[in-house]
């Protein structure tokens, strides 16, 4: 059987957590819980997972952003660099398609983005794109 | 009223030579800084360019008259002050002014101590203004910052509830899923609690700003209020295993206030006391009256608070972290009411604390005084 994909689940809510993981173990993935980029970052380097989901809001207005920035560019994670991200926020994306707060802080477009509350089936949609298995 | 500083310039606009000298000297003499200039077009050049505080002009002038030159200093900065210098000083004319937004006039002949003060008064205003003016802008940035910050508070709990029940619409036949579901209503009721919690609190904040938390201001005695908010937390402190003491005062204690905001602040004193405590501790609510102050002190035996945390602590939402990602339950308004409260009322409050040892929050209050026409009113019994 083929091994299950590994998703590393980072905000700072852990009812989010928690929901987000009893949906996706139900549907096969192994599911990590971080309640802070840092704990979220140390996770990361313990066990690659398949795919990140990430909040933007936590600590800071767009400590989400700092969180993936550090993935995408730091050395410390350069094996993680291609893990796709889905970015998470309860904020709509606006309309010309610019993220929440993306002209304040010169980052990095997530991979993917989605509104909360999460639509389980588009988040299932997107893993199934995303994770190479 | 202050002195003028040496920042507030003076534009005088008046054909006149003799006028626009005497203007100068009169006026540089207190400190002033004036420029001078003969007619209306060079007049608003000048204004454009120096930004002057006050502007001085003639009615009377050939090319652009003073009346027009009212509207169109303005037009370069509203918040400029525009006295106006009439010669024939018809009510008319003054009126005309006032109307295109000249701050006063002043007839000619006038003393030097006249126009002085005119110009004194003036400047007066117009720092009154700015005052309020930057203070409005203030208020909106906070309020805006503030509905924000709730928006958020409110819908991180809806976004949970909402996943739990999506999670348990989507699974909910299977037998892996009926077992945690119990937990996951728990956790469902629990931030409904805490949305109620919020706007609850939110509403108290709300009310004590605009003043509408008190119905009225009346002589109170401040021992029973104390008494009563410690019987209402008897349970919870039981529960957490902390112990309540009270230390009344031998002296009166009356202040100038309401029961019902003065029970809000030691609901919400003796929460906290009880809510970062330790199991064994205790918290005691003492009443003194110290250098003719009111001093209602909270101490309790829990995890004190950081230098580091400090300045934060009367923040709105502040709340200090708890470790592991999650922030402490509670709304974080708590101290912002009690602060508000205790503004409204004429006093201070400030805390102490030491780490692992404790906290004490010292409320200090006036002591209740007469006012001129009161006859010494209790407040009526609820």
């Amino acid at each position: 059987m083929a091994e299950t994909a590994t998703v590393l689940v980072i905000d700072d809510d852990r009812d989010f957590n928690t929901s987000v993981r009893a949906f996706l173990e139900s549907q096969g993935y192994t599911v990590i819980e971080a309640t802070s980029g840092h704990e979220g970052l140390a996770k990361l380097a313990e066990r690659k997972p398949d795919a990140i989901i990430l909040d933007i809001m936590m600590e800071s207005l767009t400590e989400g952003y700092s969180v993936s920035a550090a993935i995408k560019h730091q050395p410390a994670y350069k094996d993680c660099r291609n893990i796709p991200i889905v970015m998470v926020s309860s904020i709509q994306k606006s309309p010309d398609e610019r993220f929440p707060f993306s002209g304040d802080v010169g980052m990095i477009r997530p991979d993917r983005y989605l509104t909360k509350p999460i639509d389980f089936t588009k988040l299932l949609e997107i893993l199934k794109t995303v994770v190479v298995r | 009223m202050t002195e003028p500083g040496r920042e507030d310039t003076i534009a005088v606009i008046d054909d006149d030579s003799a006028m626009r000298l005497s203007c100068k000297k009169i006026l540089s003499k207190v400190g002033y800084r004036v420029e001078t200039f003969e007619d209306g077009a060079q007049g608003l050049e000048g204004v454009a360019g120096l930004r002057p505080a006050l502007v001085l002009v003639d009615l009377k002038m050939p090319g652009i008259s003073g009346m027009e030159v009212i509207g169109r200093v303005h037009g370069i900065d509203p918040q400029i002050i525009v006295v106006v210098i009439t010669g024939y000083a018809t009510v008319d004319t003054a009126v005309e002014a006032l109307k295109r937004g000249a701050y006063d006039f002043l007839p000619k002949p006038f003393s030097p101590d006249e126009l002085r003060l005119i110009v004194k008064r003036g400047l007066e205003r117009r720092r009154l203004t700015l005052e309020s003016l930057h203070h409005e802008v203030e208020r909106a940035l906070l309020q805006r910052r503030f509905v924000t910050f709730v928006s958020h508070q409110l819908q991180t709990p809806l976004v949970a509830i909402h996943q739990y029940l999506d999670v348990m619409r989507r699974l909910g036949d299977r037998q892996d899923a009926r077992a945690q579901q119990q937990e996951w209503l728990e956790r469902c009721l629990k931030r409904i609690e805490e949305m109620q919690a919020l706007i609850r609190d939110w509403l108290t904040l709300a009310k004590v700003e605009g003043g509408r938390l008190a119905s009225q201001q009346a002589k109170v005695d401040l021992q029973p209020i104390v008494a009563e908010a410690l019987q209402r937390h008897q349970e919870v402190a039981a529960r957490q295993g902390v112990s309540l003491q009270a230390h009344p005062s031998e002296k009166d204690c009356y202040v100038r206030g309401d029961s019902t905001s003065l029970s809000v602040l030691l609901d919400n004193l003796l929460a906290n006391a009880i809510k970062y405590n330790k199991p064994g501790g205790s918290v005691s609510v003492s009443t003194e009256v110290e250098e003719g102050q009111i001093v209602v002190a909270v101490k309790d035996t829990g995890v004190g608070i950081c230098e580091r945390h400090r300045p934060f602590l009367f923040d709105d939402f502040f709340r200090i972290p708890s470790g592991e990602g999650e922030k402490a339950a509670g709304t974080g308004l708590g101290l912002p009411i009690c602060k508000k409260i205790v503004a409204e009322m004429g006093g201070s409050i400030d805390v102490e604390s030491e780490v692992n040892v404790g906290s004490t929050f010292r409320v200090s209050l006036p002591p209740y005084r007469e006012r001129a026409g009161e006859g010494g009113s209790r407040e009526s019994p609820k």
